[in-house]
């Protein structure tokens, strides 16, 4: 089930296996180190814990999300899909099983990537023109909504994209289906000043919400960035537009992390199903 | 006058694309906007997430959106034989669907579980 990388591949992509072969092999990877790390993680469940655990396995993510690259999506997006997987195996991770950790976290995370490329519908390669579209809309939604002060209906997109209705359609539903979270939301770090301003209030409301819905790890576990979004549009009342100009990003920026959120939030409630 | 629009999909999560799919179109034909659209979307994969978890041995799940002038209504329903309250006030999961529409309301009655919500759109 497990692959490591092997030395064909470090030919293969110098750059990108030297990476994560070091790591896996060990030769980087303190296992003591990553061991008493999960120990900690699993008594405590301390976040920041969880994030160091993260950071010292992403280059398994990133060796993993590279052998499906060759499907149209960007690397980059990839990883982060990676990294969700890599999230629910270091949650799940049992220290009592007599197994590395990289031999567990591999099946999860590529289960999560091929998902991913699954949940896309029937097309298992990302058609490059939807990519575009999506792209080109992108751009159009946000000029508009400048132009006119709201959000723009479908056919206001289509007259000014110059595309029929269904396409516009068509490229809404690739846009969240696509997307992806940002697990590189600074966490407090020296890039996220903004962030941590107007903390104190809504962290409140937060801890209602965790302790009301006993979804306290899963909020807690999420990066800051994306359960502030949670909290301003579910409990602070305000839309993604408002959202988008408080966190200084574009509106269909907020609408991918609000939607990839809830699709991690909800994992579990429902089996992995596959039509047919 | 209102037109009234019916899917009944099997039980699974892996429907739920259609279901989307179906709500985003009739909403963009209401011009609802952009946002409003997303908002649906959201609230309709929370429903049927929701019932679909409480499924039991429920085979299918049932949508209906009703269209009346600038507003849609989804009722989404599944067949659950004494299973009482389909959903907490008290939840995520209600706070998301009430914060996405304009009105959520539980059914449970003639051995369904419903939740039922209306949005209105062209709000910008």
């Amino acid at each position: 089930m497990t692959e490591v990388p092997n030395a064909g591949r470090v030919h293969q992509e110098p750059d990108a296996a030297a990476n994560g072969a070091t790591q896996l092999n060990g030769r980087s990877v303190d296992r003591g180190h990553a061991k008493d790390l999960f120990r900690r993680f699993v008594e405590t469940r301390n976040p920041a814990l969880r994030e160091e655990l993260v950071g010292l396995h992403l280059p398994l993510v990133e060796y993993l999300a590279r052998r499906f690259r060759n499907r149209g999506e960007p690397l980059e997006d990839l990883v982060q899909v990676g990294t969700i997987g890599l999230l629910k195996a270091i949650d799940r991770f049992d220290l009592e099983r007599e197994v590395e950790f990289s031999t567990y976290a591999t099946p999860t995370i590529v289960g999560e990537l091929k998902r991913h490329f699954r949940d896309k519908g029937w097309a298992v390669r990302v058609p490059r023109r939807l990519q575009e579209l999506n792209l080109s809309l992108n751009k159009v939604v946000a000029e508009l909504s400048q132009e006119i002060g709201r959000s723009p209906t479908i056919a206001e997109i289509a007259t000014k994209a110059h595309l029929t209705e269904e396409e516009v359609l068509e490229g809404l539903d690739t846009s969240n289906a696509y997307a992806v979270v940002s697990l590189d939301a600074p966490a407090g770090g020296e890039d996220a000043p903004a962030v941590s301003e107007h903390i104190g209030a809504e962290d409140e409301g937060l801890e209602a919400l965790e302790y009301r819905a006993s979804l306290g790890p899963l909020i807690a576990g999420l990066p800051e960035r994306e359960r502030r979004i949670l909290y301003l549009r579910f409990f602070g009342g305000m839309t993604q537009s408002q959202i988008a100009a408080r966190l200084g990003i574009s509106q269909m920026h907020v609408s991918r992390l609000l939607n990839r959120t809830l699709a991690v939030l909800r994992e579990g409630l429902l089996e992995d199903e596959e039509i047919g | 006058m209102t037109s009234t629009v019916q899917l009944e999909i099997p039980a699974s999560g892996a429907y739920l694309a259609v279901v989307r799919a179906a709500a985003t179109g009739l909403a963009a034909q209401l011009q609802f906007t952009y946002e409003e659209i997303d908002d649906l979307r959201i609230a309709v994969d929370e429903a049927c997430t929701q019932l679909l978890a409480r499924r039991g041995s429920a085979t299918t799940l049932n949508v209906a959106y009703h269209l009346n002038d600038a507003e849609l209504r989804v009722d989404v329903s599944i067949e659950a034989p004494d299973r009482g309250d389909p959903l907490a006030r008290d939840t995520f999961a209600w706070q998301i669907l009430s914060a996405m529409t304009d009105e959520v309301r539980e059914q449970a009655e003639a051995g369904r579980l419903g939740l039922s919500f209306r949005k209105a759109g062209g709000r910008g």
